[in-house]
C-alpha cells in the first residue's frame, strides 16, 4: 500500500518546503557558491589586490606533493577511525544488550564522550599521550615503547586516530544499541533452535539485520571524519610531524588561515566536498542495495 | 520419538514471586498436549523451560530418555513455532528453513530435498524466493511450520502460534497442524488460551491457573467432569452457570430440587453447563420430569438467537442471579416471561465452597 497526500493547492508543498529549503540554501549553497568563487581568484601576500585566474589555483594544487600527502593521510586516517570507531562501539553494543541491566549507567557513561567538543577531546588525549607528563606515555615509556607524537609520524598518526575515534563511539554505540534492542529477541531464540551458536547467530542473523544502521554510521562517520576532526587534529598535533597529522580539512585551513592562500584553500575545500559527495553517492549506489532487505 | 517427561517443575523469575510452580506431567510420545490458561498463568513459560530458553528453578525436565536441565536448546532435539514466527526477515522462505539444517552441517543436496518436500507438503513452492514481508500471515505461518518439520526433530513447541490469524484462517490451520502432527507422529506441546483449540487439538489437556496445574486430562473428560471451579468455568462457552448453595442461608429463590444434593455443611456450588438447561416450548412436553433433577425459575432478559441455537440469559427467581441457558434452534421466548429450567441430575457438578474442589454426587 502507498500512502499519498494531496494538498489542496500547488504553493502549500512548496511553503512547507521552504524553511528547510532557506536553510541548505544559507548554509551550504551560498558557502559553497562563495568557496568556488573563490577558488578562482588569486589574492596577493598582502591581500591587496585579487585576481581572476581560472584553475591556477587547481593546477597549482595538483603540482603540490605536500596535497598527494594529504590525500594519503586522510585515507588512512578516515579508514582507521571509522574501522576503529563502528568496530568498538559495535563491542560495546553487544556487550551491553546482553547484559540489559547496568546498561542505563553504561550507556550514560559511554555517551559523555560524544557531548565533548573536538578540541577537549584532542586535549584530553594529548593530557593522556603527552611524552613527559602524559599518564599513559609514562607507562608506556616504563614499559620500554619509545613513544612521541612530537618527533614520530606514526605515533602522531595513532594518537588523532584514537582521539577521533574514541569522540565517535558513544554515537555509533547508541545507534549500534538501539539497533540490537530492534531486533525481535524471538529471532535469536528462533536462531539458537535452529542450531547456531553465538557467535554464528551473530555473523548470520544480528550482523545482517544491523548492517542498515551500520551503513548510515559509515556515511556519517565518514563525515564525521573528513570534516569534524579538525579541532581534534589541531589541538593534538596542529598538523604534524612534517604533515604526518594534516589531512585535507586540516590543509585547508592551515594554507587559509595561517598560510594567507585563501584561493589555495578554496580550490582544497572545492575538491574535498566533491570527494565527501562522491564517496556518498557510491556508499548509496552500491552498498545500500546490498543492505536492502 | 520421544516423551516428554516434566517433574515438579517450577520457575522463579529473578526478584518475583514464582511463575510456574510444582508441575509434573508426562506427555506420551507422539502425543499431542495443550497447555491452557488465562493470560499471565504460566504457559508460555513452561514452554520456554522444555525449550531450554528459560533455566529451569526447579524439578526436571526429561525428553525421551535424558535429562534436558542444562542441556541447549540446540542440542534438545526440538523445534518451536513463535506466536510472532520469529522468521529471519533478511532471508528467502528457502534459506530460513534450510538455515537448522545448514547449522548442523547437512550436505546441500539433502537440504534441498527436505527443504521441497516440506514446502510441497505446506504448498509454499510458489514463494521459496520470497522474503517473509512479502507474504501473507497465513503463508509466513506455514513457513514457520516449515522451518520446524524440516529438522524432524523429536518435539514440536508451539507458543499460540495462530492467534496472529483471522478466526477463518485459524480454523484451517488447526486442522492442518493437527494431521501434520498426527503424520509425523512427532510429540507436540501447545500453549493457547484459545478453549476451542485447546479442545481440538489436545490429546491431553493441561490446564493451568496462576503457575499451577488445575487439572490434567482428555478434553472431554475434562469437559464431563472439571476437578475444579476454575476448570468448570474455563472450559466450554458460554461458562458454566455457578450457583451457591449454603443451607445456613438458605437456597436461592426459583431453585428446586437440590434437596437430595449432598451439600456439605460449609455450602458449595451447584455447577449447570447452559447446553444441559432445557426449556419447555408452550406446552410441548420435551422434558419429562425424573427424579433428582434439578429446575430452575428464570425470568427472561435477553434471547440470542444464532440460528442452530438460542442463548438466552435470565435471572433466577425473578431478581437474582444471572444465569445462561443454551437451546437447540430458535426459542424465541419475549423478554419478562418466566420458564422453569431443568437439568438432569447426571449434569450437574458439585464443588466445595471453600476449597473449589468437585463433590462426588
Ligand atoms: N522474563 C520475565 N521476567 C520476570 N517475570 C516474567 C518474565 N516472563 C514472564 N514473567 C512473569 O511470569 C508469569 C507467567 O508469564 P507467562 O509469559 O508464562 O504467561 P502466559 O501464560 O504465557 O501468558 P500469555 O497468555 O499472556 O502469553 C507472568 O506473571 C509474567 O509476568
Ligand atoms: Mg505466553
Amino acid at each position: 500500500m502507498e500512502k499519498r497526500s494531496y494538498f489542496a493547492g500547488k504553493l502549500l508543498p512548496y511553503a512547507l518546503l521552504m524553511p528547510q529549503l532557506l536553510v541548505t540554501i544559507v548554509f551550504f549553497y551560498v558557502p559553497a557558491g562563495q568557496a568556488v568563487y573563490q577558488s578562482f581568484l588569486l589574492q596577493d601576500a598582502f591581500g591587496m589586490s585579487t585576481q581572476f585566474v581560472w584553475l591556477e589555483n587547481y593546477q597549482l594544487l595538483l603540482s603540490d606533493p605536500g596535497y598527494y600527502q594529504a590525500m594519503t593521510v586522510t585515507a588512512v586516517f578516515s579508514v582507521a577511525v571509522t574501522t576503529l570507531s563502528l568496530s568498538a562501539a559495535l563491542l560495546l553494543a553487544v556487550q551491553a544488550d546482553k547484559s540489559l541491566r547496568g546498561a542505563g549507567i553504561y550507556k550514560t557513561l559511554l555517551i559523555w564522550p560524544y557531548a565533548v567538543a573536538p578540541v577537549v577531546a584532542g586535549v584530553l588525549w594529548l593530557f593522556m599521550f603527552q611524552p613527559s607528563l602524559g599518564m599513559v606515555a609514562g607507562g608506556l615509556r616504563r614499559m620500554g615503547v619509545d613513544w612521541n607524537p612530537y618527533l614520530n609520524s606514526g605515533d602522531a598518526l595513532t594518537l588523532v586516530v584514537l582521539a577521533a575515534a574514541w569522540k565517535e563511539v558513544s554515537y555509533n554505540f547508541l545507534f549500534f544499541l538501539a539497533g540490537l534492542q530492534a531486533i525481535p529477541k524471538s529471532l535469536i531464540e528462533a536462531a539458537a533452535i535452529d542450531g547456531a551458536r553465538p557467535t554464528r547467530r551473530f555473523w548470520t542473523i544480528i550482523f545482517p539485520l544491523l548492517s542498515p544502521t551500520a551503513f548510515y554510521l559509515l556515511t556519517v562517520n565518514i563525515v564525521y571524519v573528513f570534516f569534524d576532526t579538525f579541532g581534534i587534529i589541531h589541538a593534538v598535533t596542529h598538523g604534524g610531524p612534517a604533515g604526518a597529522t594534516t589531512t585535507l580539512v586540516y590543509k585547508v585551513f592551515n594554507d587559509g588561515r595561517a598560510g594567507g592562500d585563501l584561493g589555495g584553500s578554496a580550490a582544497q575545500s572545492v575538491i574535498l566536498m566533491a570527494i565527501v559527495i562522491a564517496l556518498t553517492a557510491v556508499q548509496f549506489r552500491f552498498i545500500e542495495r546490498k543492505v536492502n532487505y | 520419538m520421544a516423551d516428554v517427561r516434566l517433574t515438579s517443575v517450577g520457575k522463579i523469575y529473578a526478584g518475583s514471586v514464582p511463575a510456574v510452580k510444582d508441575i509434573s506431567f508426562t506427555v506420551p510420545d507422539g502425543g499431542f498436549c495443550v497447555l491452557v490458561g488465562p493470560s499471565g498463568c504460566g504457559k508460555s513459560t513452561l514452554l520456554r523451560m522444555i525449550a531450554g530458553l528459560e533455566t529451569i528453578t526447579m524439578g526436571e525436565v526429561r525428553i525421551g530418555d535424558r535429562v534436558v536441565n542444562t542441556v541447549e536448546p540446540m542440542d534438545r532435539d526440538i523445534a518451536m513455532v513463535f506466536q510472532n514466527y520469529a522468521l529471519y526477515p533478511h532471508m528467502s522462505v528457502y534459506d530460513n528453513m534450510a538455515y537448522g539444517l545448514r547449522n548442523r552441517k547437512t550436505p546441500e543436496a539433502e537440504i534441498s530435498a527436505r527443504v521441497a518436500e516440506a514446502a510441497r507438503i505446506l504448498e509454499l513452492e510458489p514463494y521459496l524466493k520470497r522474503r517473509p514481508r512479502e507474504l501473507s500471515g497465513g503463508q509466513r505461518q506455514r513457513v514457520a511450520m516449515g522451518r520446524a518439520i524440516v529438522r524432524k526433530p523429536q518435539v514440536f513447541l508451539f507458543d499460540e502460534p495462530l492467534s496472529n490469524l483471522d478466526a477463518k484462517l485459524r480454523g484451517a490451520m488447526r486442522v492442518e497442524i493437527k494431521k501434520l502432527q498426527r503424520h509425523l507422529g512427532v510429540t507436540a506441546v501447545y500453549v493457547t488460551h484459545d478453549q476451542l483449540e485447546a479442545m481440538t487439538l489436545a490429546d491431553m489437556l493441561v490446564v493451568m491457573n496462576q503457575g499451577v496445574v488445575e487439572q490434567i486430562g482428555a478434553p472431554l473428560d475434562l469437559y464431563e467432569r472439571p476437578e475444579t471451579v476454575f476448570v468448570a468455568q474455563f472450559i466450554g462457552a458460554p461458562p458454566m452457570n455457578m450457583i451457591e448453595l449454603t443451607p445456613t442461608k438458605g437456597l436461592p429463590a426459583g431453585l428446586d430440587g437440590v434437596a437430595g444434593l449432598p451439600l456439605p455443611a460449609a455450602g458449595a456450588r451447584l455447577g449447570i453447563r447452559p447446553e444441559h438447561l432445557g426449556v419447555e416450548i408452550d406446552g410441548d412436553a420435551r422434558i419429562e420430569t425424573r427424579p433428582g433433577d434439578v429446575r430452575l425459575a428464570l425470568t427472561v432478559e435477553a434471547v440470542e438467537a444464532v440460528g442452530a441455537e438460542t442463548y438466552i440469559h435470565g435471572r433466577l427467581g425473578g431478581d437474582g442471579q444471572m444465569i445462561a441457558a443454551r437451546e437447540h434452534g430458535k426459542v424465541l421466548l419475549p423478554a419478562g416471561t418466566t420458564r422453569t429450567f431443568t437439568a438432569r441430575r447426571e449434569h450437574l457438578h458439585l464443588f466445595d465452597l471453600a476449597t473449589g474442589r468437585r463433590i462426588a454426587h
